[in-house]
């Protein structure tokens, strides 16, 4: 586990507690997580023995792809202190508009994609800088600059659009392996973010911003940069989440961004990443986010309507809020 | 020298008068002045354009325009009537897609004594101008029959509907019509194969949800989409591509936001066109114009019996080629003498 937490209790451990404390940080999370995920799979399965097929199977990984990606960017940004990025709809279909933009243009697909990323980079900074220089609540920041970016998008287009008979789209709809194609950059993007950011000095800068700001300052730790460099590299995989947005989809909106907003956070909670900053494990999220992509698709295993979709993210993130919640608490103590 | 002034006064005084008296003459009292409430809907590319139209034919007629967006929102559809009767204009014309309102608005411009135009869901107390839904339904129902019948002989595995229940009796219509249609021409087909998920008229949200329906279907190989607009059954063929199954599919869409232009899904094999972006030519032919003269026409709210029928045109993915996109529609229509309908310049003839 990469679970990363800036304070450790120190306290005199009975053998259970020493068991548990040899274990990897995050291990409980991790069982939780992974054992309400293959319960779903097995209650499904039985229910319904064609769940455990390879349409499923690509399903619950096509919604994993985007989902994922964007969680990792969210949960860096809670890591550090940021609380939530509420602006990653926007971030995201702005990349996306600007990948579409380029492509009907015949633009190199390399070039396309650097500058989804860019974009989402620009994005990231762009907020950033609101929240240095003007000292404000990131989480009020971003839930304006949501707003506006949403409303320019507005003006300057209803509707984009990959074209379809581009290789780029091919790509987004082909596979590797038997998963989908967009998949796999998810995976990728989750191991080695989780790898590095507890083992190196940026990745570390991060965690003890969100964990105690005043302490990492009295360590020579400049919150301003590492606010800067949070929220644009939060916006360049957001970006990226935008790249492969566009390349898996048809048509979209403006506002088509506005669905991921729920599962991303309830995502990032699940994996045990904490709102307060200083904790969480980039690795879990990979399980939280296959857990949350299986769901609806179980429930339409059991004949329950798209709209039950809703009900239980909603119920799922209730509950990893108050685990949050309680650990924190805990923490304390 | 104070007498040469009060002379000259005098003598221009009442040459400027007479001049501006005539000046008031020739002038209209006021300028008529229309208010547009577009719907706001930002997945559907006709909303913007629907008031674009509007406004260029109102100008060309010498009026005043005001155009305010309802946002898909009841409560903002409401404060845009408020801003409409306070600025006194003399006719609205609307598109609400969030019809449990209109109850509400209606009560309010008749106690200003405003008359309003409605695009396609129908008010009591308004003029209605639009499609008859129903009917557009079951046409594109009948004609996705007709392919359903061709090619697989009626014999089908799966239909999807994409609903949208936001959309409200609209939806009833367009999908519940779109499946009518289709049993007109294929009534064999049990009613266990029809299954409905809630795409939202978007393909972002009808396609996640249209791939775990055809996840929990893996046997089904002949499937068929219906839906409220091109969007929400965009979304269930953008599913079936992702999981491997788009050769197992076959969709009709409404609206025909998707069927025209050069990055058509082939998937989609037709659409019924409104071409709702021109709408404004009925509404101001057939009610504004004639109010504008004080000749209101008789009040007709019922879509059985409208102000001004908007034809529907049913058109294959082929036909569609020889549509322009909806810019250079509304390019053509604007440029095409007052009173020309689109369904005049684009239509398929057969």
């Amino acid at each position: 586990m990469t679970d990363v937490a800036t304070t450790t209790p120190e306290t005199t451990l009975s053998r259970g507690a020493a068991f548990r404390a040899n274990l990897p940080a995050g291990w409980g999370t991790a069982a939780v997580v992974a054992g309400a995920w293959v319960l779903l799979i097995i209650v499904s399965g039985i229910h319904r023995a064609d769940f455990l097929s390879h349409q499923t199977v690509l399903a619950i990984s096509f919604t994993m792809a985007i989902v994922g990606v964007l969680a990792v960017a969210q949960a860096l940004v809670g890591i550090s202190g940021g609380i939530l990025d509420l602006s990653q709809p926007t971030g995201l279909i702005m990349s996306a508009a600007i990948v579409a933009w380029l492509l009907e243009r015949n633009v190199p697909t390399a070039v396309v994609v650097v500058a989804g990323i860019l974009v989402g980079a620009v994005w990231g900074f762009a907020n950033a800088t609101i929240v240095v220089v003007a000292k404000l609540n990131p989480i009020i920041v971003t839930l304006a600059t949501n707003f506006i970016g949403g409303a320019v998008m507005f003006l300057v287009y209803q509707n984009a659009q990959a074209p379809l008979n581009s290789s780029f789209s091919a790509f987004g709809r082909g596979y590797f392996l038997g998963l989908p194609n967009i998949w796999w950059p998810m995976v990728i993007l989750i191991l080695v973010v989780g790898y590095f950011l507890p083992r190196t000095r940026y990745g570390r800068h991060m965690i003890a911003v969100g964990g105690n700001r005043f302490a990492a300052q009295t360590r020579g730790i400049s919150l301003k940069k590492t606010r800067f460099a949070v929220f644009s590299i939060a916006g360049a995989i957001t970006g990226g989440a935008g790249v492969l947005f566009a390349c898996s989809n048809g048509p979209f909106a403006p506002t088509a961004g506005a669905t991921f907003q729920l599962p991303v956070i309830a995502s990032v909670i699940l994996a045990g990443c904490s709102l307060a900053g200083g904790r969480g494990s980039i690795w879990l999220i990979l399980l939280s986010v296959g857990f949350l992509s299986t769901v609806p698709t179980s429930l339409v295993f059991f004949g329950l309507n798209s709209n039950w979709q809703q009900v239980f993210q909603g119920m799922i993130l209730i509950v990893a809020v108050s685990i949050d919640g309680w650990r924190a608490r805990r923490l304390l103590k | 020298m104070k007498m040469t002034v009060r002379r000259q006064l005098a003598t221009i005084a009442p040459a400027v008068l007479a001049l501006a008296l005539a000046g008031v003459a020739t002038q209209p009292a006021f300028a008529f002045k229309l208010g547009m409430a577009v719907g706001g809907e930002a997945a559907s590319n006709w909303q913007k354009p629907q008031g674009d139209v509007a406004h260029a034919i109102a100008t060309k007629m010498g009026w005043d325009y005001v155009e305010l967006s309802n946002n898909l929102d009841p409560a903002v559809a409401t404060k845009n009537a408020d801003i409409f009767i306070q600025d006194k204009v003399d006719a609205v014309i609307q598109f609400n897609g969030r019809a449990e309102v209109n109850p509400v608005l209606a009560a309010k411009y008749a106690a200003a004594h405003i008359p309003v135009v409605t695009y396609d869901i129908a008010q009591k107390g308004f003029y209605f101008v639009g499609i008859d839904n129903l009917a557009a339904g079951i046409a594109g129902g009948e004609a996705l029959g007709k392919i359903a019948k061709d090619k697989w002989n009626c014999d089908v595995d799966l239909v999807l509907s994409s609903e949208g229940a936001g959309a409200g009796i609209v939806n009833e219509w367009r999908t519940g019509g779109m499946r009518t249609g289709l049993q007109h021409i294929c009534p064999d087909i049990p009613k266990d194969k029809y299954v409905s998920f809630e795409g939202s008229g978007q393909v972002s949200v009808a396609a996640p949800a249209a791939r775990d329906v055809l996840a929990a279907h893996p046997d089904a190989k002949k499937i068929l989409v219906v839906g409220l607009n091109d969007a929400g059954v965009l979304g269930a063929v953008q599913a079936a591509e992702q999981l491997g199954r788009a050769d197992d599919i076959i969709a009709w869409g409404q609206d025909g936001a998707f069927i025209t232009g050069d990055n058509v899904d082939p998937h989609l094999a037709g659409s019924v066109l409104y071409f709702l972006e021109g709408y404004a030519v009925y509404a101001i032919k057939d009610v504004i114009g004639p109010i504008a003269e004080g000749k209101a026409p008789p009040m007709k709210d019922d879509a059985g019996d409208p102000a001004s029928r908007v034809k529907p045109c049913p058109v294959s993915a082929e036909q569609a080629k020889k549509i322009p996109g909806i810019e250079e529609r509304v390019k053509q229509l604007l440029a095409a003498p007052a009173g020309t309908t689109e369904y005049d310049l684009f239509c398929p003839k057969s």
